[in-house]
């Protein structure tokens, strides 16, 4: 149990050391690279201004994502059922991913203000398609035999999606998922960083202005933690979800 | 008595179709094994499905199915398919699965389940109920799978290579197994079999099938009851079923 806990982390203990160790030795200025001692100390100062800045970034992340994860399934739902659609919208689709977000964060805050909503609609803007495209996937891959088995019972289109296609495609899905967790935090802190009243973006700006490279850095270790939080919490709900022996997908 | 035929199946369209099967007809009693065999590609599985009621992606068929005399429309429950492997979704439970068709056809699933709970016993499944079918052994599945089909109480049932995936023991105990369940409860069977010693050992009545196209070329009853069969009592029979086979398909 132990070593399966330990080695994941020793890469990690092992990455700090050196750092840890190259700041001291090397002389490097605290201004240009603080060691991960000064990291910690700058979060643990200030920790009640960066702990506000994080949740107003965890409310963006988690409210885009939510409202990402519905669009995506109700759109894989619309599409499954008329495939012409698909052909049709799907480079529109993938063009949107396109769309650079440096250029498109300030975009939206001329468009949107500073409120919630652009911030909100440039996390699902991010997060949208790799849910899509792994909803669309995982739906292909129902087997036939269980396509076949239930129209022979005599069920319909409905029917067969409810029963086969939605179940066999929830391992793909719950990559999808993962995938687009990551992106949700990194799209609130892009949208926050053209913009925001609060958020770790903005946050992350003002220290950088003010030449604090321990507090931008701190804000990067808070970042990661909401990020690691959200895996957490699909891995949480696939186990609740799985069923049977083997169906969990370690989310 | 159903009645099949002729059935001619198309496969592609406009210059490039061909036809896949040719005038396929036969009947099927209400009892006993009919075995459909023949080499790979000359559509016993398209005749199967298209039995059952599924059309297959650039197939067109013609043809049509009457039951005591009335025309069939299909998927009905008269005609229960199993497709090949078992076929069993690896997210329900086994009661679950058994309790599918029944669903399907619209009862709730507790009931549906406790409808198929008293034939686990005899179906050898006893204590199997909330267990998943990656727990089972490949015959249980395979046991399972038919519970599945027999639970709909269709007059015919349709199985396509069903104990093809199965090791050779568990696939003689499956047909010991099976002749001994129609014993129990009637009922007429297409099995879809490449397995001359399958057929030899199982059917009442053996249609063979050549390719390109697809036809049956000849019906061979099997007079001898199946507990009076051994290997060397039905040799000449395959040799039979042999020479026919390679007489149509001489490489």
């Amino acid at each position: 149990m132990l070593p399966r806990v330990l080695t994941p982390l020793m890469p990690f203990a092992a990455l700090l050391a050196g750092w840890e160790g190259y700041c001291t030795v090397s002389g490097v200025s605290p201004l240009i690279l603080p060691p991960p001692s000064g990291v910690m100390r700058a979060l643990v100062l200030n920790r009640v201004e960066i702990g506000q800045h994080a949740l107003a970034s965890l409310r963006v992340a988690v409210l885009g994502f939510s409202l990402s994860v519905g669009f995506a399934f109700a759109t894989s739902v619309a599409l499954h059922f008329a495939p012409r659609a698909e052909r049709s919208l799907m480079p529109l689709l993938v063009a949107s991913q396109t769309v650079p977000l440096v250029a498109l964060a300030p975009l939206m805050i001329l468009w949107f203000g500073f409120g919630l909503l652009p911030k909100v609609l440039l996390v699902v803007l991010v997060t949208f398609l790799p849910m899509l495209m792994s909803l669309l996937s995982g739906y292909r891959q129902t087997p036939q035999a269980f396509t076949d088995l239930l129209v022979a019972m005599g069920a319909g289109r409905w029917m067969v999606f409810r029963r086969a296609t939605l179940s066999s495609a929830r391992a793909s899905f719950l990559a999808g998922l993962r995938i687009s967790a990551t992106y949700a935090v990194v799209a609130t802190i892009f949208a926050e960083y053209a913009g925001a009243r609060a958020g770790l973006g903005i946050y992350i700006l003002a220290a950088k202005n003010s030449f604090r490279a321990d507090l931008v850095l701190a804000a990067v270790l808070v970042s990661t933690a909401l990020t690691l939080a959200l895996l957490g919490l699909l891995r949480l709900a696939d186990r609740l979800s799985a069923r049977g022996p083997g169906a969990r997908d370690d989310a | 008595m159903l009645e099949v035929g002729p059935l001619t199946i198309h496969a592609g369209v406009g210059t490039d179709a061909s036809v896949l099967v040719r005038e396929v007809s036969f009947t099927m009693p209400g009892s006993g094994i009919t075995a459909l065999i023949g080499p790979s590609g000359c559509g016993k599985t398209s005749v199967l499905k298209w039995l059952a009621g599924l059309r297959s992606k650039g197939l067109r068929a013609e043809g049509q199915v009457l039951l005591d005399g009335a025309p069939l429309r299909r998927p009905c429950r008269a005609l229960c398919y199993q497709p090949q492997g078992d076929a069993l979704f690896p997210w329900l439970t086994i009661a679950e699965n058994a309790a599918l068709g029944l669903e399907v056809a619209g009862m709730s699933r507790r009931r549906a389940i406790a409808q198929v709970t008293p034939l686990f016993a005899p179906f050898g499944l006893a204590g199997c109920e909330a267990q998943f079918p990656v727990q089972l052994s490949g015959g249980m599945r395979q046991r399972a799978a038919f519970l599945r089909t027999v639970a709909r109480e269709g007059r015919y049932v349709l199985l396509d290579e069903p104990f093809s995936a199965l090791d050779a023991v568990t696939r003689l105990r499956m047909q010991d197994w099976l002749l001994a369940r129609l014993h129990e409860r009637p009922c007429g069977v297409l099995l879809v079999t490449h397995d001359l010693h399958e057929a030899a050992r199982l059917a009442d009545r053996i249609l063979v099938m050549a390719a390109d196209p697809g036809r049956i070329i000849a019906e061979i009853v099997v007079p001898t009851p199946q507990d009076q069969r051994d290997e060397a009592g039905m040799a000449p029979l395959r040799e039979t079923l042999k020479s026919l086979l390679l007489e149509e398909h001489p490489r």
